[in-house]
């Protein structure tokens, strides 16, 4: 602070200042005082006032930067929202294809064992060594077998095609995950631009970088909705595409 | 009958091809996105595509709206089979001469009642 050179005392001022003290008025010489002083005070004042209008401009600007606002209150919410979103779906998927092996192995298990039944028979007749009632034994053997083998596959077949269906979650929550590492990187910018506003980082670098670039249509195509009940532009399964469509005349 | 699947996760293409060999579709090609599907398009004799709609490169509604632009290749019936379920999209969709709108998570039964319809309305 310069303030203190700038302080002037005139001559009549000093010589007011001794008489007050002779004529013993101290209240009035606190006064003088405090008038001579006055410069500074008021110079003071102006500083701490354009700081603190500096300061509330800041902040003030700091509140309107909505993108800012929005990424706390709706897209990381909304981020976390899929993320659960990920995590019940792949649940969703382990179960299904676990249920369906679960169910396939009774199925094996069968066929398995009306293979091993007919075995012994069907051993003796490679072999010749065959008695009539064994052969006729052998023959209701297969016979159920052949049944079995037919209904059974079919079954298996059925479930492994839930199997497959069951692995569908990849593709699906590919694409939220990569909507979340999106916001994500989106934050970064972000707070690496408040930073720079507020001249903590001068890295030329990080100035070249620009916040996540702009795909044409990119507010179009959104990825699965996770929230279906609670919209009403988006069809919330497949009848609802079905009745869209055929309200279209398709 | 040569069908193209068209998705960006391999894992979907896998669920699809072997729904439509399920269905007695044999001859299936694969492309991962919209870009990568059109040479292929251009020279192959496809009669039939299956699309997803958000991929990287072409997405699906531009792949189609190729096709249906192309004189080579307009008449070839396209199946969306997409995330996307937006009002606006699937309006979209249609207006862009789609022949059918599968939104995913689906089912094996959803995908073959569309390509009955499909099939049966081209005769």
């Amino acid at each position: 602070m310069t303030a203190s050179t700038k302080v002037h005392v005139s001559l009549e001022q000093a010589k007011l200042l001794v008489q007050h003290l002779e004529s013993n008025e101290q209240e009035k010489a606190n006064e003088l005082i405090a008038e001579i002083q006055n410069p500074i005070n008021s110079e003071l004042f102006a500083e701490i006032g354009k700081l603190t209008r500096q300061l509330h401009d800041s902040l003030m600007n700091f509140q309107l930067d909505s993108r800012l606002n929005d990424l706390a209150t709706a897209d990381i919410p909304d981020a976390k929202e899929r993320l659960n979103y990920v995590i019940a779906r792949t649940e969703d998927a382990a179960n299904k294809t676990m249920d369906a092996v679960e169910a396939i192995f009774p199925v094996v298990d069968t066929l398995q064992a009306q293979v091993k039944s007919v075995t012994p028979d069907w051993q003796k007749l490679m072999h010749n060594k065959i008695d009539l009632s064994e052969f006729k034994n052998l023959c209701r053997g297969i016979d159920g077998l052949l049944t079995t083998t037919s209904v059974e596959t079919e079954k298996m077949h059925g479930l492994m095609t839930d199997v497959l269906m069951a692995q569908d979650f990849q593709d699906l929550t590919g694409q939220v995950i990569r909507k979340v590492i999106d916001l994500v990187r989106e934050v970064e910018d972000s707070l690496i631009n408040m930073l720079t506003a507020f001249g903590i980082s001068s890295d030329g670098t990080l100035e070249s970088k620009q916040p996540g670039e702009r795909k044409v249509g990119k507010n179009l195509v959104e990825g699965p909705i996770i929230n279906t009940e609670e919209r009403n532009d988006v069809a919330a399964n497949q009848d609802d595409v079905d009745d869209l469509l055929s309200s279209l005349g398709f | 009958m040569k069908v193209l699947v068209v998705d960006d996760f391999s894992t979907m293409r896998r669920i699809v091809k072997n729904l439509l060999r399920d269905l007695g579709f044999t001859n299936i090609s694969e492309a991962d996105d919209g870009s990568t599907a059109w040479p292929m398009l251009q020279s192959g004799d496809f009669d039939f595509v299956v699309t997803d709609w958000n991929m990287p490169g072409m997405q699906g509604i531009d792949l189609l709206k190729n096709i249906r632009s192309d004189p080579k290749l307009a008449h070839i019936p396209v199946l969306l089979v997409t995330a996307e379920a937006k009002k606006e999209q699937i309006v979209m969709a249609a207006q862009a001469g789609v022949n059918g709108y599968i939104v995913k998570p689906f089912t094996a039964a959803t995908l073959k009642t569309k390509l009955d319809k499909i099939f049966e309305r081209l005769g």
